[in-house]
């Protein structure tokens, strides 16, 4: 595991909201479609299909948190894992991204 | 070959001379053959008519012929042809049956002599009557003799004459024949109470295959006094039309049933209207859908345990009428009846409506009893409504009586969420207002309780909430003088959500063209000082704005921590003893000999009850305020019940125990529903909180109000709307179905008591609102996007920000000025009127931002 600098925080994206902080640190939950070795593909809050990268925990719930930089607009390189489980209001995350990004950015970052 | 059939087999047998094969094993010709469906209509079985087939013969003993019936398991004969009309069969094993007046044999077994042969002679059909030896006039020889023997068999016939013409009275036959018969006669009279009528007059029409048809004159038990002594002349009228009565339904005498094949009237029932039931009819069939169907209910009186269920019946002609059922015929028919189908059903009693609960159209009711039959039609009739309404305008509402019945059709505008509403017995139940439009250009309020709020009710929210505005019909609401005129649900009443009506349709166009823009004055003025249950408050509101203070209480719903709990007194000793169906609950005093007395009741008992009485902290973002619990919301507090804890704490003095139940509730966030009442206390005015209800949070959906908080803050920018607030929640997206529904809804005007944060509290984000509801619609071209640093609009409608299709649907008829406007959120998403409208000047923000820092 790659020693992370988490001091900095994390940026809550969906899906739409990636390609803005791509390079920087994110945290999105996803519900997680396929699991593979080294990736996991799951869909963000607002329905796209995102990947992210690295070693999700085992056992692995439905939603999972990960914490990470974005490579690109759909792309995570996970460093942190959460498992969510496998209840999880999707909606109400997706608009705490959409204000967390939008006129209220100030109080996050 | 030759053949020879029996002679005068037919009339010994309708002389009852013949009974069965011991007395006659006769040679008969088959004149014709038909099949028959029957229902058999087993008084035992009244479930399932069975359909069988049946074949109904004529046979000819040379000259006379007479009908019978086959018994099923010989039908292979028919089918093969080996039976068939032409052949000569005798009989081997049979019965004769009367029934209706007429003499059946049924044919139990039977061997058939020849296949086919030529019909012998010329018969004619025998008298119908049993009791009449009417004589074929080809043959006066032969019926003399018979007619002797029969002796009083002979007054049947003169009787013929007689009842023609004269009136006649009931008389106990003499005539030992007619014993059969007669009795037939009482057994159908004693039998068929329910047709109330002492003489009947049967209305079905003899069935087709019956020879002869008569004008119907007298009832069959009539007779005449008199004939005793004469004798038959001889010439009998040959008259064998005249004499039959019109068949009335009557089961075969006593000593038939239950035995052998038995063949009923298949005559078709004669169907009436609903509107012409009534009491004094004798048999009557109606043909009719059932509208409703009610729950069984179960009950308890006097007389014991019992069980009732009703459904009600609408026909072609659109009559209406209740059934109800009571206990064993309720197993007979509950599972039969359907809502939306068609039946048949006769042989019930009619009986004045009951109008309390009764309020159909009519002024009878059907009951049924174990007698009663109910047929399903198959084919679906056309002609008969599904349902029949009786529109009123929401206008004529404001004019009826309180208590009225009443159908009305309407637009839904807006709906509430579910509340729990405390009943005056104690009891929780579900309630959701809703407000109809129409035509008239008047809202009313509707009410919708108990199971209606979670069935069609979260089906007109789910509606509602994503745009449309739904047609609702209500069957049979109850008008209510509650805060001007509003209309309630009751058991009984119906909704149909966009029915297919032409009324709805109708409504509906007329709502999209011009209904939804034209203000609705509302016939039932808005409660603004009764605050709902579901209020959500902060602890702060409470002292804020005086809740408690007036007359009534005010129910409240806070969601905060518990942040102390006084221990030392938990609980207390209750009287145990049952006042009804409520415990006593007063205090009770240690006696000093172990047992307890208790003051209201005057009584000492040996065992206390322990009830909770628990006081404690609980905060908030803003303040902190003292509760107390009481046993019911104390027990769902602390999980175990206080009788244990006191044991666990004093009796067993397991501490340990104590204190881990007791950290377990302790800081945790709970949903309390409050109810706070000034009272006097020595003087001093407290306002004292009750905690009525507690649960723990449930966190999606406190997240969501809180988001619908924000939503209100923000939009609150962009310009109140006067009247109701009816919003809903964006959508996120397709993908997320069902939890995009938001839970608290229905903010009234008068909102201002919810957010009404004062303004110096909110002022982390400056905005002060002060007094003008109205802002001007921004316009777009001076806007710059911090976001995006793009010009037209604000960050706030960052098109790249928004993303999911966010679908406002703001109601709001009187904001019509922020139409078109795109201030507010969404790019290109309609946004009518600023979406949440209904926000009152003054807003506080701190709520649900604030926890966002937390």
């Amino acid at each position: 595991m790659q020693d992370m600098d988490i001091s900095s925080p994390a940026a809550f994206v969906n899906g739409g909201l990636l390609r803005m902080h791509v390079g920087r640190k994110v945290r999105t939950v996803l519900q997680v479609t396929r699991s593979d070795i080294g990736s996991v593909m799951g869909r963000s809050t607002d329905g796209c299909q995102l990947v992210a990268k690295g070693s999700p925990p085992v056992p692995l719930t439905s939603y999972v948190e990960v914490i990470g930089v974005a490579e690109n607009e759909n792309t995570i390189r996970a460093e942190l894992w959460t498992n969510f489980g496998d209840t999880f209001d999707a909606s109400n995350y997706d608009k705490l991204c959409q204000l967390a990004n939008g006129e209220l950015k100030h109080l996050f970052l | 070959m030759e053949v020879n059939l029996t002679a005068g087999a037919v009339s010994r047998i309708i002389s009852r001379e013949v009974s069965t094969e011991r007395d006659l094993k006769p040679l008969l010709q088959v004149i014709e053959l038909k099949e028959v469906q029957t229902t058999s209509k087993n008084p035992q079985q009244q479930q399932e008519p069975r359909k069988s087939e049946r074949y109904r013969l004529l046979l000819s003993d040379g000259s006379l012929t007479q009908q019978g019936m086959l018994a099923t398991s010989k039908n292979e004969l028919v089918k093969s042809s080996k039976l068939q009309v032409g052949s000569v069969v005798q009989l081997t094993q049979y019965l004769c049956n009367v029934i209706q007046d007429r003499m059946i044999v049924i044919i139990i077994e039977l061997e058939v002599i020849v296949n086919k042969y030529d019909i012998i002679g010329k018969p004619v059909a025998a008298p119908r009557s049993s009791r009449l030896t009417q004589v074929p006039t080809d043959q006066p020889g032969a019926v003399m003799p018979q007619a002797n023997s029969l002796g009083g068999s002979s007054v049947g016939g003169i009787m013929s004459d007689k009842l023609n013409t004269a009136g006649a009275t009931l008389q106990q036959p003499t005539m030992n024949h007619w014993q059969g018969s007669s009795r037939l006669n009482e057994s159908e009279q004693i039998r068929n109470p329910s047709a109330n009528a002492p003489t009947f007059y049967p209305k079905t029409d003899p069935s087709a295959g019956f020879p002869g048809s008569s004008p119907t004159n007298r009832p069959f038990g009539v007779q005449s006094t008199g004939f005793n002594n004469t004798r038959p002349a001889a010439s009998r009228p040959q008259s064998t039309s005249n004499f039959q009565s019109i068949p009335s339904y009557q089961q075969p005498s006593p000593m038939y049933s239950n035995r052998g094949a038995v063949s009923k009237n298949e005559a078709p029932p004669r169907i009436i209207p609903i509107s012409a039931l009534n009491p004094y009819q004798g048999r009557w069939t109606i043909k009719a859908r059932v509208t409703a169907k009610g729950e069984l209910r179960r009950y308890n009186n006097a007389r014991g345990e019992g069980k009732v269920f009703s459904f009600d019946l609408l026909d072609s002609d659109g009559g209406e009428i209740r059934v109800t059922c009571f206990n064993a015929v309720v197993d007979q028919f509950y599972n039969q009846i359907e809502a939306g189908k068609i039946y048949l059903i006769s042989r019930g009693s009619l009986k004045p409506a009951q109008k309390a609960f009764n309020h159909l159209n009519n002024e009878h009711e059907i009951f049924l009893d174990s007698t009663s039959t109910v047929q399903p039609c198959y084919e679906d009739d056309n002609r008969i409504p599904r349902q029949q309404f009786n529109f009123r305008t929401i206008t004529d509402i404001e004019g009826m009586e309180n208590n009225t019945m009443v159908d009305i059709i309407g637009v839904v505008s807006f709906i509430s969420p579910a509340a729990s509403i405390m009943r005056k017995n104690g009891m929780e139940t579900q309630k959701r207002t809703l407000h109809l439009r129409d035509m008239s250009g008047r809202s009313v309020e509707l009410t919708l309780w108990g199971s209606f709020c979670n069935a069609e009710g979260q089906k007109l929210q789910s509606l509602c909430d994503s745009g449309e505005f739904p047609v609702l019909a209500v069957k049979a609401g109850r008008v209510s003088e509650f805060n001007g005129k509003a209309v309630g649900s009751i058991s009984t009443t119906q909704l149909f959500i966009d029915p297919d009506f032409p009324e709805a349709h109708r409504l509906k166009e007329w709502f999209v063209s011009t209904g939804r823009n034209t203000p609705a004055v509302s016939i039932s003025r808005e409660t603004s000082t009764v605050s709902r249950a579901d209020d959500r408050k902060t602890l702060s509101q409470i002292k804020d704005e005086k809740l408690g203070t007036s007359e009534k209480p005010d129910w409240i719903t806070v969601v905060a921590r518990i942040a102390y709990i006084k221990l030392d007194n938990f609980c207390y000793t209750a009287c145990p003893i049952m006042n009804g169906d409520r415990q006593c609950n007063k205090k009770v005093t240690n006696n000093g000999d172990g047992k307890w007395w208790c003051d209201k009741c005057d009584k000492a008992v040996d065992e206390c009850d322990y009830r909770y009485i628990i006081q404690f902290q609980i905060h908030d973002h803003t303040g902190i305020i003292w509760v107390t619990a009481f046993q019911e919301s104390g027990q769902d507090l602390m999980g175990v019940s206080a009788k244990d804890l006191y044991n666990l704490r004093y009796e067993n003095q397991d501490d340990e125990k104590f204190m881990e139940i007791t950290r377990q509730v302790m800081f945790n966030k709970y949903m309390f529903k409050l109810k706070v009442k000034e009272e006097i206390f020595s003087d001093e005015q407290r306002v004292k909180s009750t905690v009525v209800k507690v649960e723990k949070v449930n966190f999606s959906s406190d997240s969501r109000h809180l988001l619908d908080l924000i939503e209100k803050i923000k939009t609150n920018d962009l310009g109140p709307s006067a009247s109701k607030a009816e919003f809903t929640t964006p959508n996120p997206g397709p993908d997320y179905a069902g939890v995009g529904i938001h839970g608290s809804r229905g903010i009234a005007p008068t909102a201002s008591r919810e957010y009404g944060l004062p303004v110096n509290q909110g002022g982390q984000y400056g905005n002060h609102y002060s007094g003008s509801r109205l802002r001007e619609s921004a316009p777009s071209i001076d806007i710059f996007c911090n976001s995006c640093g793009v010009t037209g609009h604000s960050s706030t409608n960052c098109p790249t920000i928004m993303n999911g299709p966010l679908q406002s649907v703001g109601r709001d008829y009187s904001d019509r000025m922020y139409s078109g406007a795109s201030v507010g959120r969404g790019s290109g998403t309609d946004f009518s009127s600023g979406g949440y409208g209904g926000i009152p000047s003054q807003q506080g923000i701190g709520l649900g931002c604030h926890e966002l820092l937390v």
